[in-house]
C-alpha cells in the first residue's frame, strides 16, 4: 500500500484578508492512505482540500504531491480529482458523458469514452444507466457517478469534500463501506473531509483533527479515540466525561488529579503532554462513558472510582445511557451494554463507578468542542 | 355578500376590458386600416376591402433597404451586446463586494440614460476620436452602421446583462471547478459547462437585443447617417404624410409578434407538460379529437388556428380583387362630388351675382374663424400634419401656404378621384368651409378641384 | 498587497484568455461606450460652435454660453428669460411625472390581479396579450394613436355618430393624443416589475391580515405596497426616465404648438447643426432626470439595486 503517491503539506498558511483559515499546517500523507481531515464546520479543512486541489494558492508554505511542489500549477494540471460536497455533476450531460468528461477534454474518441464509461458503470453497479441525465438518478446513484467521474480521470490522489453529507443515514453507512472498498481496490491516496467522526474513524488509515485552522492531532483512529492529544480532540471525537482539576502528583506517565467535584482521580498522561504536565497545573481528565463499570466496593479501586447517584436512564437499543450526579454535583454519563437484562439501575440509586487506568487520559486544560 | 362579490367581479371585468382595450385596441384598429382602400389610414369611412397597400409596401424600395439596414445593425448589436452583457454579468459575480454596488450602478445606468443622450454622446465622441486619430479613421467613425451598433449596444448590453445575471444566480460555480479539476482548460470549462448552461439565456438575450435594436428610435435617429433603419424610415413616413402602407407593415409586424408569442407559449406549455410526465406526474389523458401535442395546450390550439387564418388570408389576397367594389365606391363618390360641384358652382354663381351688386374681393376669407397657428410656426418637424388639418386650407387654395414642406405630395393628390370621393362623404355640410370636418384637411376637399379649376 | 492578489485570484478562477477577454469586453463597454462619450459630450457642451477651421484654435475656449442660452435666450443678456425653452423643459418634466403616476394607477390593479392569481390559463393568456404590444415598434404604436385620434378617426367618428359632439375634436392640438400615447408607450415597463414583485408575495400574508380584520385598503397600504415597493419604484423610474426622454411620441403625436424637450435637443442637433448647444441641452435633460429619480429614491428609501429587477 505504499506505492501510491503521497501528499505533503509543509507549514501551510492560508489567509483571507485578516482572517487566518489555516495556520501552520504540516501533514505527511502516505501514498495509498485513506486520510481524513475531521473537524467542525469552519475549521479550515475544506480550505486545505482546495489548496491541495489547486483552487487556492497558499499564503505561505508548500503543497507537495508525489514530492513535487505544486506552486503555480492549476487544478487542471494536478494529479488530483475532487468530489464536491454537492457532487457538481454536470446537469446537461448524460451520465456516461459526465463520467468520461476528463477524457473528452483530452480529446478521446466517443467510442473509447463509451467503453471506459461502461467499465466504470459496471464498477459502480449502474450498468445500462449511462444514457440517463443526472437529474433522473437517486442520491446514492449520483454519489457513485461522481466517484466514477473522478476515478475516470485516473488521479493519483482523490479528494472528497464531505461527499456523503447529503445522503440519509442508511445510505451513508452503506456508502462508507463502499468507499473504503473502492479505495482498497484502486489503491490510490484518498483525502477525505468530514465533520462526522464516525465516517472518519470507520474509513481512515489516519485522521487529522482540526480546530480553527489548526491541526490538533494526527493519528490512527484508535490513537485519536483512545489517546486524544488535546481537550478539543477528546471532546469532539466521540463522547467523553470531562473532569477539571489540578495536578496533585505526577508519577512517570501517570498523574493524580484533584478534580473540582469528584475527588482525587488517577489518569495516564496523554503522550503529547508527557513531560509538559507539571504538579499544580490546571488539568483536564477524560473518561469515556463506556469505560465505566459498576463495582460494589470502592476500596479496591482507590483513585480509579467515584460514587454518584442515578438521575436518569435512557434505553438506546444496543446500550443503556445512564446519567448520574456525583456528590459534588458533577454530571457523569456512563453507558452499559444491553445484553438482554431487563433493567440495570433505577433512578435514585447510589452507584460506585470504576475505570481502568488506560481508559483515563489527562492533559493540560484547554478549550473543549462546543456542543 | 354575494351581491358584493358580483359587483367586484363586474368591476374587475370592466377594468380588464378597459385596460386591454387601451393596450390592444389601437393595434387592432391600425391593422384594420391596412385593408381599407381609403388612402388615409382610417376605418370610419370604410370604402373597400383591399390588399393594395401590401402591394404598395412591397414596392417601396426605401422600406426594403431600411429593413436590410435594420437586420445588419440588429445582428451587430446582438453580437456585441450579448458578449458584453455576458462578460459584465460574470464579472458581477466575481467582483469584490466593496466595488459591487458602484459597478452595478455603472452598468445599469445606460437603461436610465435617455436614448437621445446616448445617441448624441456616441456621435460626438466618435467624431472627436476621428479628429484625434486622423482622417484614416474618419470613414469608419462616421459610418452610420458602426455608430448605431455602438450607440444601441451601450444600453442593450444592460438588458442582456440583466438576463444573464438572473440565469447565473442558479449556476453552481462548483461545476466549472469540477471541470477544471477533471483536467479541462478554462476555455474548455467555459465552452462545455458554462455556455451550455447559459444557452437559454443567451437565446433570450439575443432575441431581446435584436428586437430592442430593431425598434430603437431615440438613439438611432442621431447615429444612422446614411443607413436609416426601418424604424427611422417609418418615423419619416409617419411624420411627413401617412398612408395605409404603414398600416400594412404594422399588420405584418403585429401578426409576426402574435405568431412568435403564441409559439413561445405553446413551446413553454409543451415543455411543462413533458416535465410533468417525466416527473411521474401523470397528465390526465383525455381522449379527444385533438392530437397529443395540442391537448391541454391552448396556446398551441390558437397557434394552429392562427396559422390557418393567416394562410387563408394570404391565399385570398392572391385571388381577391376589389376592383368592382372600388369602381362602385368611386362612382358613388363621383356622383356625390358632382353634386357638390354643382352646388358649389351654383353658390359661386350666386356670390358673383351678389358681388356684382356689392363690390370686389370674392376670395377674401370672410365669415370664417381665423386660422390659429397657420403661419409662422417655428418647427418644421410636424408642420405637415397640422398644416394639412389647418382650416386655413379649406378653400380652393391648396398648395399655397401650408403644404408639407418636405415636398412630398399629400396622398390625396396622387389619387384625385378617391380623394374627391372621400371628401365628398365628409362634405355633408357643403359650403361650411370653416368647419374642419374632413379628416385629411383641404387637400381632399372637392373645393380644391373646383377651386383650381375655377382659378 | 491586496490588489495584486485579487487579480491573481481573478486569473486563477477564469484563466488568462477568458479573464483578459472578459476584462476587455467590460472595459470597452464601460469606458469606451459609457464613460468617455458622456464625458466628451459634457466637454462639448462647454464649447463654442465654431467652424472646423477654428476648432482647437485660440477661439476654442470653454464657455457657459450654451447653458446660459437655455435660461436667458439668444441675447444671453440680463432680465429677459428664455421663456419658450424653459416652459418646454418644465412641461416635459411635469408631464412625464403625470404620465408616470397615471401609469402607476392604471397598472396597479392589474399587477395585483395577475400577481396573486397564479397559474391559471386565463392569466397566462393575459400575459401573452400584454407581451404583444410590448414588441410592437414605438413608432407604430404612436402611429396607431394618430389614426384613432385623427379628425376622422374612430374616436371622433364614434362620438359624432353617438351625437355627443357635432364637430371633431382636435386631440392632437389639445395634446390628448400625446399624453395617451406616452402613457401607452411605456405602460408595460410599469406593469412587469410590479407584477414580479407582487407575485413573490406570500398569499398567506394577505389571508392572515384579512383574518385579523384588516380592510382592503389597509391590506394594500401595509402589506402589498411595502412588499412591492422595489417593483413599483423600478417601474416608476423607468417610465419617468423614458417618458422624459421620449422622442418618437412627441414628434408624431405632439400638437403644433407644444414641444417636448427632446425635440429641442433634436432640433439643435439635426436642424441647426449646433452640436455644442444640443449637448448642453442633453446634459440638462440627463442631469435633471437623474436628480429627480435620485430625489424620489431617497424619499421612498429605494436602492439602486432594485432597478432592473
Amino acid at each position: 500500500m505504499t506505492d501510491g503517491v503521497g501528499v505533503e503539506l509543509e507549514n501551510l498558511w492560508i489567509r483571507f484578508g485578516e482572517f487566518v483559515a489555516v495556520r501552520d499546517a504540516s501533514v505527511n500523507i502516505n501514498g495509498g492512505d485513506f486520510f481524513s481531515f475531521l473537524g467542525p464546520s469552519g475549521c479550515g479543512k475544506t480550505t486545505i482540500l482546495r489548496a491541495v486541489s489547486g483552487f487556492l494558492q497558499p499564503s505561505e508554505g508548500r503543497v507537495l504531491i508525489g514530492g513535487r511542489d505544486m506552486a503555480g500549477i492549476g487544478p487542471n494540471k494536478r494529479p488530483t480529482a475532487l468530489i464536491f460536497q454537492n457532487l457538481a455533476l454536470f446537469p446537461l450531460m448524460k451520465v456516461w458523458e459526465n463520467i468520461t468528461f476528463s477524457m473528452e477534454v483530452r480529446g478521446a474518441s466517443a467510442s473509447e469514452r463509451r467503453r471506459r464509461a461502461d467499465e466504470l458503470l459496471e464498477m459502480i453497479a449502474l450498468e445500462g444507466q449511462g444514457n440517463k441525465l443526472p437529474g433522473e438518478l437517486s442520491g446514492g446513484q449520483k454519489q457513485r457517478v461522481a466517484i466514477a467521474r473522478a476515478l475516470c480521470a485516473e488521479p493519483d490522489v482523490l479528494l472528497l469534500d464531505e461527499p456523503l453529507s447529503a445522503l440519509d443515514l442508511k445510505l451513508r453507512q452503506h456508502m462508507r463501506t463502499e468507499l473504503r472498498a473502492i479505495q482498497q481496490r484502486v489503491g490510490i491516496t484518498f483525502i477525505y473531509i468530514t465533520h462526522d467522526q464516525g465516517e472518519a474513524l470507520t474509513m481512515s488509515d489516519n485522521v487529522a483533527v482540526m480546530r480553527a485552522g489548526v491541526i490538533e492531532q494526527i493519528g490512527t483512529g484508535h490513537a485519536i479515540y483512545d489517546l486524544p492529544a488535546t481537550p478539543f480532540v477528546a471532546s469532539f471525537v466521540g463522547e467523553n466525561n470531562v473532569f477539571r482539576g489540578k495536578v496533585l502528583e505526577v508519577k512517570g506517565d501517570e498523574a493524580l488529579i484533584r478534580t473540582n467535584r469528584s475527588g482525587d482521580l488517577l489518569a495516564q498522561i496523554t503522550p503529547a503532554a508527557r513531560g509538559v504536565l507539571k504538579v499544580g497545573d490546571d488539568a483536564m481528565m477524560f473518561v469515556r462513558p463506556e469505560a465505566f463499570s459498576l463495582v460494589d466496593d470502592a476500596g479496591a479501586h482507590a483513585g480509579k472510582s467515584l460514587t454518584a447517584r442515578v438521575v436518569n436512564e435512557e434505553f438506546e437499543g444496543n446500550s443503556y445511557s445512564v446519567f448520574l450526579e456525583s456528590e459534588g454535583g458533577k454530571r457523569i454519563k456512563m453507558s452499559l451494554p444491553n445484553v438482554g437484562q431487563e433493567r440495570v439501575v433505577s433512578t435514585g440509586d447510589d452507584l460506585i463507578l470504576k475505570y481502568e487506568l488506560r481508559n483515563a487520559v489527562a492533559m493540560p486544560a484547554g478549550e473543549l468542542a462546543s456542543e | 355578500m354575494r351581491h358584493n362579490v358580483l359587483v367586484s367581479r363586474l368591476a374587475l371585468g370592466l377594468y380588464l376590458v378597459i385596460f386591454f382595450g387601451y393596450l390592444l385596441g389601437p393595434l387592432v384598429i391600425m391593422s384594420m386600416t391596412a385593408f381599407n382602400s381609403n388612402p388615409f389610414p382610417t376605418i370610419s369611412p370604410w370604402d373597400c376591402f383591399s390588399f393594395e397597400w401590401f402591394q404598395v409596401l412591397a414596392d417601396d424600395e426605401r422600406i426594403l433597404r431600411s429593413i436590410r439596414n435594420s437586420v445588419v445593425i440588429g445582428l451587430g448589436t446582438v453580437v456585441l451586446s450579448v458578449a458584453m452583457g455576458l462578460a459584465a454579468a460574470l464579472l458581477l459575480t466575481q467582483i469584490w463586494p466593496r466595488w459591487r454596488a458602484t459597478y452595478y450602478t455603472i452598468i445599469i445606468a445606460p437603461i436610465l440614460i435617455p436614448g437621445v443622450v446616448l445617441g448624441i454622446s456616441t456621435v460626438v465622441f466618435w467624431d472627436r476620436m476621428s479628429r484625434f486619430l486622423g482622417p484614416a479613421t474618419s470613414d469608419l467613425f462616421h459610418n452610420g452602421i458602426f455608430l448605431t451598433v455602438l450607440g444601441q449596444s451601450t444600453f442593450i448590453a444592460s438588458y442582456t446583462m440583466l438576463v444573464f445575471v438572473a440565469r447565473l444566480q442558479r449556476y453552481d460555480p462548483g461545476l466549472t471547478e469540477a471541470a477544471l479539476d477533471l483536467g479541462a482548460t478554462h476555455v474548455q470549462a467555459f465552452r462545455k459547462i458554462l455556455l451550455p448552461f447559459m444557452r437559454p439565456a443567451i437565446a433570450s438575450a439575443a432575441v431581446l437585443a435584436f428586437l430592442a435594436s430593431f425598434e430603437n428610435y431615440n438613439t438611432t435617429t442621431f447615429t444612422f447617417g446614411r443607413y436609416p433603419t426601418l424604424t427611422i424610415e417609418l418615423a419619416q413616413k409617419v411624420r411627413y404624410g401617412i398612408n395605409p402602407s404603414i398600416s400594412a407593415l404594422a399588420f405584418i409586424i403585429v401578426m409576426l409578434t402574435v405568431f412568435f408569442a403564441l409559439s413561445a407559449e405553446a413551446w413553454r406549455r409543451g415543455r411543462m407538460k413533458m416535465a410533468g410526465q417525466a416527473g411521474g406526474d401523470p397528465v390526465p389523458q383525455r381522449a379527444g379529437i385533438l392530437p397529443a401535442f395540442l391537448r391541454g395546450n391552448w396556446a398551441a390550439v390558437v397557434l394552429v388556428l392562427f396559422s390557418f387564418v393567416a394562410i387563408t388570408l394570404f391565399w385570398t389576397a392572391r385571388s381577391y380583387s376589389p376592383e368592382q367594389c372600388k369602381a362602385e365606391v368611386r362612382a358613388a363618390k363621383q356622383a356625390e362630388a358632382a353634386k357638390r360641384r354643382e352646388e358649389l358652382l351654383r353658390r359661386r354663381e350666386e356670390m358673383r351675382r351678389q358681388q356684382q351688386m356689392k363690390g370686389p374681393d370674392i376670395f377674401a376669407p370672410s365669415g370664417r374663424p381665423a386660422a390659429p397657428g397657420a403661419s409662422g410656426r417655428p418647427d418644421t418637424d410636424r408642420a405637415p400634419f397640422g398644416g394639412v388639418f389647418d382650416p386655413g386650407n379649406l378653400e380652393g387654395q391648396s398648395g399655397t401656404g401650408n403644404a408639407p414642406r418636405d415636398g412630398s405630395p399629400p396622398q390625396g393628390g396622387t389619387e384625385p378621384q378617391t380623394g374627391a370621393g372621400t371628401g365628398a362623404e365628409n362634405g355633408e355640410e357643403p359650403g361650411n368651409g370653416g368647419n374642419r370636418t374632413t379628416p385629411f384637411g383641404s387637400v381632399f376637399d372637392p373645393g380644391n378641384l373646383s377651386g383650381t379649376a375655377g382659378n | 498587497m491586496a490588489r495584486p492578489r485579487l487579480f491573481a485570484e481573478y486569473f486563477r478562477t477564469n484563466g488568462r484568455f477568458l479573464g483578459i477577454t472578459m476584462m476587455l469586453l467590460v472595459g470597452f463597454w464601460i469606458i469606451v461606450l459609457i464613460l468617455l462619450p458622456q464625458l466628451s459630450m459634457l466637454d462639448f457642451s462647454f464649447r463654442y460652435n465654431l467652424p472646423p477651421a477654428e476648432q482647437g484654435g485660440p477661439k476654442d475656449v470653454y464657455t457657459l454660453d450654451n447653458y446660459r442660452h437655455l435660461i436667458y435666450g439668444a441675447g444671453g443678456g440680463e432680465g429677459s428669460y428664455n421663456t419658450v425653452d424653459l416652459m418646454v423643459f418644465g412641461r416635459t418634466i411635469l408631464a412625464a411625472m403625470a404620465v408616470t403616476v397615471a401609469d402607476l394607477i392604471l397598472c396597479y390593479p392589474l399587477a395585483y390581479y395577475l400577481g396573486q392569481s397564479r397559474g391559471s390559463g386565463f392569466v397566462r393568456l393575459l400575459v401573452v396579450l400584454l407581451i404583444i404590444p410590448y414588441w410592437i415598434n414605438e413608432i407604430l404604436r404612436a402611429f396607431a394613436f394618430r389614426i384613432i385620434f385623427a379628425d376622422g378617426g374612430i374616436i371622433n367618428a364614434a362620438m359624432m355618430g353617438l351625437g355627443l359632439i357635432d364637430q371633431p375634436i382636435d386631440f392632437i392640438r389639445a395634446d390628448i393624443a400625446l399624453y395617451t400615447g406616452l402613457g401607452y408607450a411605456y405602460i408595460l415597463l410599469m406593469l412587469f416589475p410590479m407584477y414580479n414583485a407582487i407575485e413573490s408575495l406570500d398569499r398567506n400574508q394577505i389571508e392572515a391580515a384579512r383574518d385579523m380584520g384588516a380592510s382592503w385598503v389597509h391590506i394594500h397600504r401595509r402589506i402589498v405596497i411595502p412588499h412591492a415597493k422595489p417593483g413599483i419604484s423600478s417601474g416608476m423610474t423607468m417610465v419617468f426616465m423614458l417618458s422624459a426622454g421620449a422622442l418618437a411620441a412627441p414628434q408624431i403625436l405632439g400638437g403644433p404648438s407644444s414641444l417636448w424637450f427632446t425635440q429641442l435637443v433634436y432640433q439643435w442637433f439635426n436642424n441647426s447643426l449646433n452640436w455644442q448647444q444640443g449637448s448642453a441641452y442633453a446634459i440638462v435633460l440627463l442631469m435633471a432626470s437623474i436628480a429627480i429619480v435620485l430625489t424620489f429614491m431617497k424619499i421612498f428609501r429605494v436602492n439602486m439595486g432594485d432597478i432592473g429587477k
